[in-house]
């Protein structure tokens, strides 16, 4: 059974509270696909940290648009795939904060992407059809 | 999430229990801020209820840290979840946050 892969989306709609949703389906997906427990909170950072960005950054303000999440497991490695139709833009470009700086340096925010690819075991853009697509894996033994 | 605050007699103390997240960190963001308006030089802030924090919560505890040092005043974290210790550990908030066991601990660092 471990060879056939499960999958699932959720389709939000560019609105933060849309966010509160992705916490319900993580729950849904947890019990499911019987995940480890310690496994959702993270997913969950590094989803809201990627959506956040794409909801507040990649469309025209007040036009309604959808953001696609493909959830993929297959047996103890997750792939997520973000899909939506915005401006270009890919994170994976983003430089890296310097976490060693003391309080009075460390700029507020930015720490956002970079969360994300610490949490995450891959992070991969690319640009697909005029869609941006944001794909994250994420193993576990 | 649920905020409470209390008068400790040397400071303030803040309890956090829940998510601090994009959908809610200005809720936080203005109890804490109701707190730093009274001139305060201790805070205590009790995250043993807090069970998820993202970039959004983050960026409002760094702000305070950086408030409270302009004024010379004090901010103690105590009772973490291990799962959101990480969390600091990841941003190196760890190094930049004075976090205790407890409120005792907290009282006496």
């Amino acid at each position: 059974m471990e060879g056939t892969p499960k999958n699932k989306t959720l389709i939000i709609r560019n609105d933060i509270d849309e966010l509160n949703r992705l916490v319900m389906f993580l729950e849904i997906l947890e019990e499911e696909w019987n995940l480890p427990p310690a496994l959702v909170p993270s997913l969950n950072l590094a989803l809201e940290e990627a959506l956040s960005n794409i909801i507040f950054y990649a469309f025209e303000k007040g036009s309604e648009n959808e953001i696609s999440i493909d959830f993929s497991l297959k047996g103890t490695e997750m792939t997520i795939i973000l899909t939506d139709g915005g401006k270009p833009y890919d994170p994976t470009k983003k430089e890296d904060p310097n976490i060693n700086l003391p309080a009075e340096d460390r700029p507020i925010g930015g720490l956002g992407v970079f969360l994300i690819k610490k949490i995450m075991n891959e992070v991969t853009y690319n640009r697909v059809d005029n869609k941006n697509q944001m794909t994250m894996v994420k193993r576990w033994n | 999430m649920n905020i409470t605050t209390q008068n400790t007699g040397d400071g303030i103390l803040i309890q956090v229990e829940g998510r601090i997240d994009t959908t809610n960190y200005n809720e936080f963001e203005s109890a804490v801020n109701e707190v730093l308006k009274d001139d305060v030089k201790q805070i205590y802030l009790d995250c043993n209820g807090l069970n998820y924090i993202s970039s959004s919560g983050l960026r409002i505890f760094l702000t305070v840290q950086k408030k409270m040092m302009a004024v010379g005043g004090k901010l103690k974290l105590f009772a973490m979840q291990p799962a959101i210790k990480e969390i600091f550990d990841i941003s190196g908030f760890s190094s930049i946050f004075s976090i205790y066991p407890d409120m005792d601990a907290a009282k006496q660092g």
